[in-house]
Protein backbone atom coordinates (compact mmCIF):
# COMPACT_ATOMS: atom_id res chain seq x y z
CA UNK A 1 0.00 0.00 0.00
CA UNK A 2 2.35 2.52 1.21
CA UNK A 3 4.99 1.02 -1.37
CA UNK A 4 2.05 1.78 -4.24
CA UNK A 5 1.69 5.64 -3.16
CA UNK A 6 5.44 5.88 -3.55
CA UNK A 7 5.88 4.93 -6.65
CA UNK A 8 2.48 6.91 -7.68
CA UNK A 9 4.01 10.23 -5.40
CA UNK A 10 7.34 9.57 -7.80
CA UNK A 11 5.42 9.59 -11.12
CA UNK A 12 3.56 13.23 -10.02
CA UNK A 13 6.10 16.00 -11.41
CA UNK A 14 7.05 17.80 -8.28
CA UNK A 15 6.27 21.71 -8.73
CA UNK A 16 7.84 23.96 -5.97
CA UNK A 17 8.42 27.30 -6.28
CA UNK A 18 12.51 28.12 -7.64
CA UNK A 19 14.32 27.76 -4.14
CA UNK A 20 18.11 27.20 -4.51
CA UNK A 21 21.14 27.32 -1.97
CA UNK A 22 24.34 29.15 -2.87
CA UNK A 23 27.62 29.60 -1.15
CA UNK A 24 28.06 33.65 -1.19
CA UNK A 25 32.03 33.98 -1.90
CA UNK A 26 34.02 37.04 -1.62
CA UNK A 27 37.77 37.18 -2.59
CA UNK A 28 39.34 36.22 0.39
CA UNK A 29 41.11 39.39 2.31
CA UNK A 30 43.18 38.07 4.84
CA UNK A 31 42.96 41.42 6.57
CA UNK A 32 44.40 40.45 9.90
CA UNK A 33 47.07 38.35 8.38
CA UNK A 34 48.39 41.61 6.25
CA UNK A 35 51.87 42.91 6.55
CA UNK A 36 52.86 41.28 9.79
CA UNK A 37 55.75 39.37 10.52
CA UNK A 38 54.60 36.15 12.31
CA UNK A 39 56.73 35.28 15.67
CA UNK A 40 59.20 32.12 14.74
CA UNK A 41 61.85 30.53 17.11
CA UNK A 42 63.67 34.35 17.26
CA UNK A 43 66.79 33.69 14.89
CA UNK A 44 65.08 35.86 12.23
CA UNK A 45 65.70 39.25 12.40
CA UNK A 46 63.16 41.95 11.16
CA UNK A 47 63.30 46.04 10.67
CA UNK A 48 61.39 48.27 12.54
CA UNK A 49 59.37 48.59 9.15
CA UNK A 50 58.48 44.89 9.18
CA UNK A 51 58.07 44.50 12.68
CA UNK A 52 55.16 47.37 12.99
CA UNK A 53 51.63 46.05 11.93
CA UNK A 54 49.61 48.59 9.60
CA UNK A 55 47.55 49.56 12.22
CA UNK A 56 50.42 50.81 14.07
CA UNK A 57 50.41 53.86 11.02
CA UNK A 58 50.45 56.78 12.07
CA UNK A 59 50.90 55.78 15.83
CA UNK A 60 55.01 54.28 15.61
CA UNK A 61 54.77 54.60 11.84
CA UNK A 62 55.40 56.84 9.56
CA UNK A 63 53.95 57.13 5.67
CA UNK A 64 56.68 55.91 3.04
CA UNK A 65 55.56 57.79 -0.13
CA UNK A 66 54.24 61.52 0.95
CA UNK A 67 52.47 63.61 -2.05
CA UNK A 68 49.25 65.68 -2.07
CA UNK A 69 47.12 63.21 -3.60
CA UNK A 70 45.46 62.15 -0.53
CA UNK A 71 44.19 65.44 0.86
CA UNK A 72 40.77 66.57 0.38
CA UNK A 73 40.02 68.24 -2.77
CA UNK A 74 43.24 67.54 -4.35
CA UNK A 75 43.43 65.19 -7.82
CA UNK A 76 46.07 62.72 -9.15
CA UNK A 77 46.21 59.89 -5.99
CA UNK A 78 45.62 56.81 -8.04
CA UNK A 79 48.68 58.07 -10.26
CA UNK A 80 50.60 59.15 -7.90
CA UNK A 81 49.71 55.41 -6.22
CA UNK A 82 50.62 53.67 -9.89
CA UNK A 83 54.10 55.52 -9.90
CA UNK A 84 54.97 54.39 -6.32
CA UNK A 85 54.12 50.76 -7.20
CA UNK A 86 56.76 50.69 -10.50
CA UNK A 87 58.89 52.89 -8.82
CA UNK A 88 59.32 50.44 -5.91
CA UNK A 89 59.14 47.54 -8.56
CA UNK A 90 62.16 49.08 -10.45
CA UNK A 91 64.18 49.82 -7.50
CA UNK A 92 64.04 46.50 -6.32
CA UNK A 93 65.38 45.26 -9.64
CA UNK A 94 67.74 47.84 -10.23
CA UNK A 95 69.56 47.12 -6.76
CA UNK A 96 69.38 43.07 -6.71
CA UNK A 97 69.63 42.22 -2.94
CA UNK A 98 71.17 45.57 -1.47
CA UNK A 99 68.07 47.20 -0.61
CA UNK A 100 68.27 46.73 3.09
CA UNK A 101 64.95 48.31 3.67
CA UNK A 102 61.52 49.60 2.19
CA UNK A 103 62.17 52.93 -0.53
CA UNK A 104 60.50 56.00 1.09
CA UNK A 105 59.88 58.20 -2.10
CA UNK A 106 58.78 61.74 -1.72
CA UNK A 107 57.41 64.43 -3.51
CA UNK A 108 58.00 67.95 -3.72
CA UNK A 109 56.40 70.09 -6.32
CA UNK A 110 57.70 68.45 -9.67
CA UNK A 111 60.53 66.72 -7.50
CA UNK A 112 60.65 63.31 -6.63
CA UNK A 113 62.56 62.14 -4.16
CA UNK A 114 64.22 58.41 -3.80
CA UNK A 115 65.64 57.85 -0.75
CA UNK A 116 67.25 54.39 -0.55
CA UNK A 117 68.32 52.34 2.42
CA UNK A 118 71.51 49.85 0.62
CA UNK A 119 73.51 47.25 2.23
CA UNK A 120 77.11 48.04 1.31
CA UNK A 121 77.96 45.32 -1.37
CA UNK A 122 78.98 46.81 -4.34
CA UNK A 123 81.53 49.00 -5.42
CA UNK A 124 81.58 52.62 -5.19
CA UNK A 125 81.84 53.16 -8.69
CA UNK A 126 79.22 50.32 -9.58
CA UNK A 127 76.78 52.14 -7.21
CA UNK A 128 77.67 55.65 -9.02
CA UNK A 129 76.32 54.08 -12.66
CA UNK A 130 73.25 52.88 -10.96
CA UNK A 131 72.57 56.09 -9.63
CA UNK A 132 72.49 58.10 -12.65
CA UNK A 133 70.94 55.22 -14.48
CA UNK A 134 68.18 55.10 -12.34
CA UNK A 135 67.81 59.00 -12.17
CA UNK A 136 68.17 59.66 -16.24
CA UNK A 137 66.10 56.86 -17.27
CA UNK A 138 62.85 57.80 -14.63
CA UNK A 139 63.48 61.23 -15.27
CA UNK A 140 62.75 60.60 -18.88
CA UNK A 141 59.75 58.32 -18.15
CA UNK A 142 57.87 60.27 -15.88
CA UNK A 143 59.02 63.81 -17.72
CA UNK A 144 60.31 65.16 -13.99
CA UNK A 145 63.15 65.64 -11.97
CA UNK A 146 64.42 62.43 -10.01
CA UNK A 147 66.92 62.64 -7.54
CA UNK A 148 68.15 59.65 -5.52
CA UNK A 149 69.55 59.91 -1.90
CA UNK A 150 71.50 56.60 -1.06
CA UNK A 151 72.42 55.40 3.00
CA UNK A 152 74.21 52.41 3.30
CA UNK A 153 74.48 50.67 6.52
CA UNK A 154 76.89 47.62 6.87
CA UNK A 155 73.85 45.06 7.37
CA UNK A 156 70.29 45.18 7.44
CA UNK A 157 69.12 46.74 10.74
CA UNK A 158 68.01 44.79 12.68
CA UNK A 159 64.69 46.08 15.51
CA UNK A 160 63.74 43.11 16.59
CA UNK A 161 64.53 38.90 16.30
CA UNK A 162 61.09 37.18 15.63
CA UNK B 1 84.75 39.10 10.07
CA UNK B 2 88.11 40.24 11.11
CA UNK B 3 87.34 43.48 8.91
CA UNK B 4 84.50 43.95 11.28
CA UNK B 5 86.43 43.18 14.65
CA UNK B 6 89.02 45.82 13.74
CA UNK B 7 86.54 48.14 12.79
CA UNK B 8 84.58 47.25 16.24
CA UNK B 9 87.89 48.29 18.11
CA UNK B 10 88.57 51.56 15.90
CA UNK B 11 85.04 52.61 16.88
CA UNK B 12 86.01 51.70 20.58
CA UNK B 13 89.41 53.82 20.56
CA UNK B 14 87.93 56.43 18.65
CA UNK B 15 85.19 56.53 21.85
CA UNK B 16 88.15 56.06 24.34
CA UNK B 17 89.74 59.12 22.51
CA UNK B 18 86.77 61.05 22.42
CA UNK B 19 86.34 62.86 25.92
CA UNK B 20 89.82 63.58 25.50
CA UNK B 21 89.55 65.68 22.46
CA UNK B 22 86.61 67.03 23.51
CA UNK B 23 87.73 70.41 24.54
CA UNK B 24 90.06 70.89 21.79
CA UNK B 25 88.30 69.99 18.52
CA UNK B 26 84.50 69.38 19.90
CA UNK B 27 83.90 67.15 17.34
CA UNK B 28 81.38 64.76 17.84
CA UNK B 29 81.53 60.66 17.03
CA UNK B 30 79.34 57.96 17.37
CA UNK B 31 80.08 54.93 18.82
CA UNK B 32 78.44 51.93 17.93
CA UNK B 33 76.57 50.00 20.82
CA UNK B 34 78.11 46.47 19.97
CA UNK B 35 77.83 45.18 23.82
CA UNK B 36 74.22 44.50 22.74
CA UNK B 37 72.24 41.21 23.41
CA UNK B 38 71.22 41.66 20.17
CA UNK B 39 74.28 42.08 18.78
CA UNK B 40 76.03 39.50 19.93
CA UNK B 41 72.84 37.39 18.45
CA UNK B 42 73.56 38.47 15.26
CA UNK B 43 77.10 37.88 15.29
CA UNK B 44 76.34 33.90 17.09
CA UNK B 45 74.05 33.70 13.58
CA UNK B 46 76.53 34.84 11.82
CA UNK B 47 79.27 32.52 12.84
CA UNK B 48 76.73 29.54 12.87
CA UNK B 49 76.09 30.15 9.06
CA UNK B 50 79.97 29.84 8.19
CA UNK B 51 79.85 32.83 6.15
CA UNK B 52 78.86 36.38 5.65
CA UNK B 53 76.08 36.68 2.83
CA UNK B 54 77.39 40.47 2.22
CA UNK B 55 80.92 41.24 1.28
CA UNK B 56 82.07 43.77 4.26
CA UNK B 57 83.70 46.45 2.88
CA UNK B 58 85.78 49.18 4.40
CA UNK B 59 83.65 52.31 5.02
CA UNK B 60 84.74 55.86 5.48
CA UNK B 61 84.55 57.28 9.09
CA UNK B 62 81.14 59.87 9.31
CA UNK B 63 81.40 63.76 8.16
CA UNK B 64 80.04 64.61 11.84
CA UNK B 65 83.73 63.55 12.97
CA UNK B 66 85.04 66.02 11.15
CA UNK B 67 82.54 68.85 11.72
CA UNK B 68 83.67 72.35 13.68
CA UNK B 69 81.16 73.53 16.24
CA UNK B 70 80.96 77.24 14.21
CA UNK B 71 80.62 75.45 11.05
CA UNK B 72 78.13 77.04 8.47
CA UNK B 73 75.50 74.91 8.96
CA UNK B 74 73.46 76.53 5.62
CA UNK B 75 76.41 74.85 3.99
CA UNK B 76 75.52 71.31 4.96
CA UNK B 77 71.42 71.74 4.39
CA UNK B 78 71.14 74.35 1.90
CA UNK B 79 67.61 73.35 0.52
CA UNK B 80 65.15 70.74 1.73
CA UNK B 81 66.69 67.06 1.52
CA UNK B 82 66.33 63.92 3.27
CA UNK B 83 67.58 63.20 6.61
CA UNK B 84 71.61 62.14 6.28
CA UNK B 85 72.88 60.37 9.97
CA UNK B 86 76.13 60.96 8.84
CA UNK B 87 75.93 64.72 8.26
CA UNK B 88 74.04 65.80 11.15
CA UNK B 89 75.91 65.79 14.08
CA UNK B 90 72.98 65.07 16.45
CA UNK B 91 72.25 61.71 18.92
CA UNK B 92 68.45 61.74 17.42
CA UNK B 93 67.21 58.76 18.54
CA UNK B 94 63.29 57.91 16.56
CA UNK B 95 61.00 54.97 16.82
CA UNK B 96 59.52 52.71 19.73
CA UNK B 97 61.94 50.92 21.73
CA UNK B 98 61.41 47.09 22.24
CA UNK B 99 61.00 46.21 25.94
CA UNK B 100 63.70 47.39 28.19
CA UNK B 101 65.46 48.63 25.02
CA UNK B 102 65.77 52.49 23.81
CA UNK B 103 64.86 54.15 20.23
CA UNK B 104 66.70 52.93 17.51
CA UNK B 105 69.69 54.98 17.15
CA UNK B 106 69.90 57.28 13.82
CA UNK B 107 72.10 55.38 11.56
CA UNK B 108 69.81 52.99 9.02
CA UNK B 109 66.75 54.55 11.21
CA UNK B 110 63.81 54.91 8.33
CA UNK B 111 61.16 56.69 10.52
CA UNK B 112 64.31 59.75 10.40
CA UNK B 113 64.61 59.21 6.89
CA UNK B 114 60.16 59.25 6.38
CA UNK B 115 59.65 62.57 8.11
CA UNK B 116 60.02 65.90 6.71
CA UNK B 117 62.39 67.89 8.44
CA UNK B 118 63.67 71.80 8.63
CA UNK B 119 67.31 71.48 9.16
CA UNK B 120 67.59 73.75 6.03
CA UNK B 121 65.19 76.46 7.67
CA UNK B 122 67.63 77.57 10.70
CA UNK B 123 67.17 80.97 11.52
CA UNK B 124 70.80 82.41 10.16
CA UNK B 125 69.73 80.25 6.56
CA UNK B 126 66.34 82.60 6.69
CA UNK B 127 68.18 85.46 7.33
CA UNK B 128 70.36 84.51 4.56
CA UNK B 129 67.39 83.91 2.22
CA UNK B 130 65.85 87.33 3.04
CA UNK B 131 69.03 89.04 2.41
CA UNK B 132 69.02 87.70 -0.67
CA UNK B 133 65.52 88.56 -1.89
CA UNK B 134 66.06 92.24 -0.62
CA UNK B 135 67.76 92.91 -3.70
CA UNK B 136 64.03 91.93 -5.67
CA UNK B 137 61.89 94.25 -3.63
CA UNK B 138 60.98 97.16 -3.78
CA UNK B 139 59.79 99.46 -0.85
CA UNK B 140 55.62 100.07 -0.47
CA UNK B 141 54.37 103.39 -1.73
CA UNK B 142 54.47 105.54 0.54
CA UNK B 143 51.49 107.71 -0.66
CA UNK B 144 49.13 104.10 0.29
CA UNK B 145 49.47 104.35 4.06
CA UNK B 146 45.98 103.70 5.00
CA UNK B 147 43.25 101.25 3.73
CA UNK B 148 41.23 103.58 3.19
CA UNK B 149 43.36 105.41 0.61
CA UNK B 150 44.70 101.77 -0.96
CA UNK B 151 40.19 101.88 -1.28
CA UNK B 152 40.33 105.10 -2.84
CA UNK B 153 42.59 104.82 -5.85
CA UNK B 154 41.91 100.67 -5.92
CA UNK B 155 38.45 100.55 -5.49
CA UNK B 156 38.26 97.19 -7.70
CA UNK B 157 39.22 93.81 -6.04
CA UNK B 158 40.39 90.97 -7.71
CA UNK B 159 41.07 87.51 -5.95
CA UNK B 160 42.74 85.16 -7.32
CA UNK B 161 43.79 81.26 -6.05
CA UNK B 162 46.72 79.50 -7.27
CA UNK B 163 47.14 76.08 -6.22
CA UNK B 164 50.36 73.93 -5.83
CA UNK B 165 50.49 70.21 -5.27
CA UNK B 166 53.07 67.54 -5.46
CA UNK B 167 52.82 65.31 -8.67
CA UNK B 168 53.99 65.39 -12.71
CA UNK B 169 51.16 67.71 -13.34
CA UNK B 170 50.64 71.58 -12.80
CA UNK B 171 47.37 72.01 -13.90
CA UNK B 172 44.56 72.50 -11.52
CA UNK B 173 40.79 73.77 -12.63
CA UNK B 174 39.86 75.57 -10.03
CA UNK B 175 42.52 77.98 -10.26
CA UNK B 176 40.68 79.67 -13.16
CA UNK B 177 38.06 81.41 -10.95
CA UNK B 178 38.01 85.26 -10.01
CA UNK B 179 36.25 87.33 -7.76
CA UNK B 180 35.52 90.73 -8.48
CA UNK B 181 34.78 92.87 -5.40
CA UNK B 182 33.62 96.42 -5.61
CA UNK B 183 31.99 98.97 -3.22
CA UNK B 184 28.86 100.82 -4.93
CA UNK B 185 29.96 103.59 -3.35
CA UNK B 186 33.09 103.86 -5.47
CA UNK B 187 30.80 103.79 -8.34
CA UNK B 188 29.05 106.59 -9.83
CA UNK B 189 25.74 105.97 -9.68
CA UNK B 190 22.50 108.18 -9.13
CA UNK B 191 19.54 107.27 -7.00
CA UNK B 192 17.62 105.61 -9.79
CA UNK B 193 20.85 103.59 -11.18
CA UNK B 194 21.86 102.32 -7.96
CA UNK B 195 18.42 100.75 -7.38
CA UNK B 196 18.59 98.98 -10.85
CA UNK B 197 22.13 97.98 -10.51
CA UNK B 198 20.97 96.22 -7.04
CA UNK B 199 18.17 94.85 -8.76
CA UNK B 200 19.89 93.22 -11.40
CA UNK B 201 22.93 91.58 -9.85
CA UNK B 202 20.35 90.59 -6.90
CA UNK B 203 22.01 87.79 -4.58
CA UNK B 204 25.52 89.35 -5.27
CA UNK B 205 25.05 92.54 -3.61
CA UNK B 206 25.63 92.68 0.60
CA UNK B 207 23.60 95.83 1.69
CA UNK B 208 25.47 95.33 5.04
CA UNK B 209 28.72 95.85 3.60
CA UNK B 210 27.82 97.61 0.02
CA UNK B 211 29.85 95.30 -1.51
CA UNK B 212 29.13 94.08 -5.15
CA UNK B 213 30.70 90.52 -5.26
CA UNK B 214 30.98 88.75 -8.70
CA UNK B 215 32.69 85.36 -9.13
CA UNK B 216 33.35 84.21 -12.83
CA UNK B 217 34.57 80.40 -13.83
CA UNK B 218 32.38 79.24 -16.41
CA UNK B 219 35.24 79.93 -18.58
CA UNK B 220 38.78 77.43 -19.18
CA UNK B 221 41.46 80.52 -18.60
CA UNK B 222 41.89 82.65 -15.48
CA UNK B 223 42.60 85.56 -17.97
CA UNK B 224 39.28 84.93 -19.53
CA UNK B 225 37.29 84.93 -16.16
CA UNK B 226 39.09 88.30 -15.43
CA UNK B 227 38.19 89.58 -18.54
CA UNK B 228 34.47 88.48 -18.59
CA UNK B 229 34.31 89.67 -14.74
CA UNK B 230 35.48 92.97 -15.88
CA UNK B 231 32.63 93.30 -19.01
CA UNK B 232 30.21 92.13 -16.43
CA UNK B 233 30.78 95.44 -14.32
CA UNK B 234 31.12 97.48 -17.45
CA UNK B 235 27.48 96.22 -18.77
CA UNK B 236 25.71 96.39 -15.09
CA UNK B 237 26.87 100.07 -14.95
CA UNK B 238 25.78 101.22 -18.25
CA UNK B 239 22.76 99.38 -18.02
CA UNK B 240 21.42 100.82 -14.68
CA UNK B 241 21.95 104.44 -15.89
CA UNK B 242 19.29 103.91 -18.90
CA UNK B 243 15.95 103.71 -18.15
CA UNK B 244 13.54 101.24 -20.17
CA UNK B 245 10.09 102.15 -21.42
CA UNK B 246 8.59 99.87 -19.41
CA UNK B 247 10.34 100.72 -15.93
CA UNK B 248 7.82 103.27 -15.57
CA UNK B 249 5.45 100.56 -14.87
CA UNK B 250 7.27 100.19 -11.69
CA UNK B 251 4.29 99.05 -8.76
CA UNK B 252 4.08 99.08 -5.46
CA UNK B 253 5.32 95.58 -4.96
CA UNK B 254 8.37 95.98 -6.67
CA UNK B 255 9.33 99.28 -4.22
CA UNK B 256 12.91 98.54 -2.27
CA UNK B 257 12.03 100.50 0.40
CA UNK B 258 8.29 101.26 2.20
CA UNK B 259 7.07 104.71 0.12
CA UNK B 260 4.41 106.66 2.62
CA UNK B 261 3.29 108.73 -0.37
CA UNK B 262 0.56 107.32 -2.48
CA UNK B 263 -0.29 104.61 -0.32
CA UNK B 264 -3.40 103.54 1.50
CA UNK B 265 -1.90 104.36 4.36
CA UNK B 266 -1.78 107.66 3.98
CA UNK B 267 -5.11 107.38 2.43
CA UNK B 268 -6.84 106.08 5.24
CA UNK B 269 -5.06 109.23 7.49
CA UNK B 270 -6.44 111.85 5.38
CA UNK B 271 -9.81 110.33 4.75
CA UNK B 272 -10.28 109.48 8.74
CA UNK B 273 -9.17 113.08 9.78
CA UNK B 274 -11.07 114.67 7.04
CA UNK B 275 -14.02 112.75 8.12
CA UNK B 276 -12.95 113.84 12.00
CA UNK B 277 -12.97 117.33 10.65
CA UNK B 278 -16.24 117.00 9.06
CA UNK B 279 -18.18 115.83 11.80
CA UNK B 280 -16.87 118.57 14.16
CA UNK B 281 -18.35 121.01 11.95
CA UNK B 282 -14.88 123.25 11.91
CA UNK B 283 -14.05 125.01 8.62
CA UNK B 284 -12.88 122.73 5.47
CA UNK B 285 -9.23 121.56 5.39
CA UNK B 286 -7.21 121.07 2.52
CA UNK B 287 -5.78 117.30 1.80
CA UNK B 288 -2.38 119.37 1.53
CA UNK B 289 -2.70 121.66 5.08
CA UNK B 290 -3.48 118.49 7.18
CA UNK B 291 -0.44 116.81 5.26
CA UNK B 292 1.70 119.68 6.20
CA UNK B 293 0.43 119.16 10.21
CA UNK B 294 2.75 118.01 12.66
CA UNK B 295 0.53 115.21 13.47
CA UNK B 296 0.45 113.53 10.06
CA UNK B 297 3.89 114.26 9.71
CA UNK B 298 4.86 112.23 12.88
CA UNK B 299 2.59 109.30 12.03
CA UNK B 300 3.94 109.36 8.47
CA UNK B 301 7.38 109.10 10.28
CA UNK B 302 6.56 106.59 13.04
CA UNK B 303 5.05 103.88 9.97
CA UNK B 304 8.00 104.59 7.92
CA UNK B 305 9.89 103.10 10.56
CA UNK B 306 7.97 100.30 11.79
CA UNK B 307 7.74 98.85 7.71
CA UNK B 308 11.48 99.84 6.64
CA UNK B 309 13.67 98.67 9.97
CA UNK B 310 10.93 96.05 11.53
CA UNK B 311 9.41 96.25 14.66
CA UNK B 312 11.40 97.43 17.42
CA UNK B 313 10.70 98.85 21.12
CA UNK B 314 11.01 102.02 20.03
CA UNK B 315 9.14 102.11 16.96
CA UNK B 316 5.89 100.82 18.06
CA UNK B 317 5.96 103.28 21.16
CA UNK B 318 6.94 105.64 18.72
CA UNK B 319 3.75 104.51 16.13
CA UNK B 320 1.17 104.38 19.48
CA UNK B 321 2.18 108.10 20.29
CA UNK B 322 2.09 109.39 17.14
CA UNK B 323 -1.78 107.55 16.35
CA UNK B 324 -2.66 109.04 20.03
CA UNK B 325 -1.83 112.70 18.95
CA UNK B 326 -3.28 112.22 15.30
CA UNK B 327 -6.98 110.73 17.25
CA UNK B 328 -6.11 112.91 19.92
CA UNK B 329 -7.50 110.52 22.35
CA UNK B 330 -6.01 111.15 25.88
CA UNK B 331 -4.48 108.79 27.90
CA UNK B 332 -6.59 106.48 29.91
CA UNK B 333 -6.15 106.56 33.33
Amino acid sequence: MAAAAARSLRAVPCVLPAASRALHTSPACLKARAARARVGKGDRAVTYEQAHAPHYIAHRKGWLSLHTGNLAGEEGAAERALEDAFLRRFLYGTFPGMLADEVVLKRRANLLELCLLLARGLAPAKLYFLVGYTETLLSHFYKCPVRLHLQTVPTKVAYKYL
Amino acid sequence: MALCRAAERAGRACAALLPRSCGSSGAYSTAPALSSRAGQQREASLRRRGRTSQVVRPHLAPRTEKMAVDQDWSSVYPTAAVFKPASVPLPIRMGYPVKRGVPPPKEGNLELMKIPNFLHLTPPAIKKHCAALRDFCTEWPSALDSDEKCEQHFPIEIETVDYVSAGTSIRNPKARVVTLRVKLSNLNLDEHARKKLVKLVGERYCADTDVLTITTDRCPLRRQNYDYSIHLLTVLYHESWKTEMWESEKSEEDMEEYVWENSCSQRNALATLLRIKASENLSAVTEEELLASEVVKNYRNSVIALKNEGETESNVSQYKESVKKLLNIQAVP
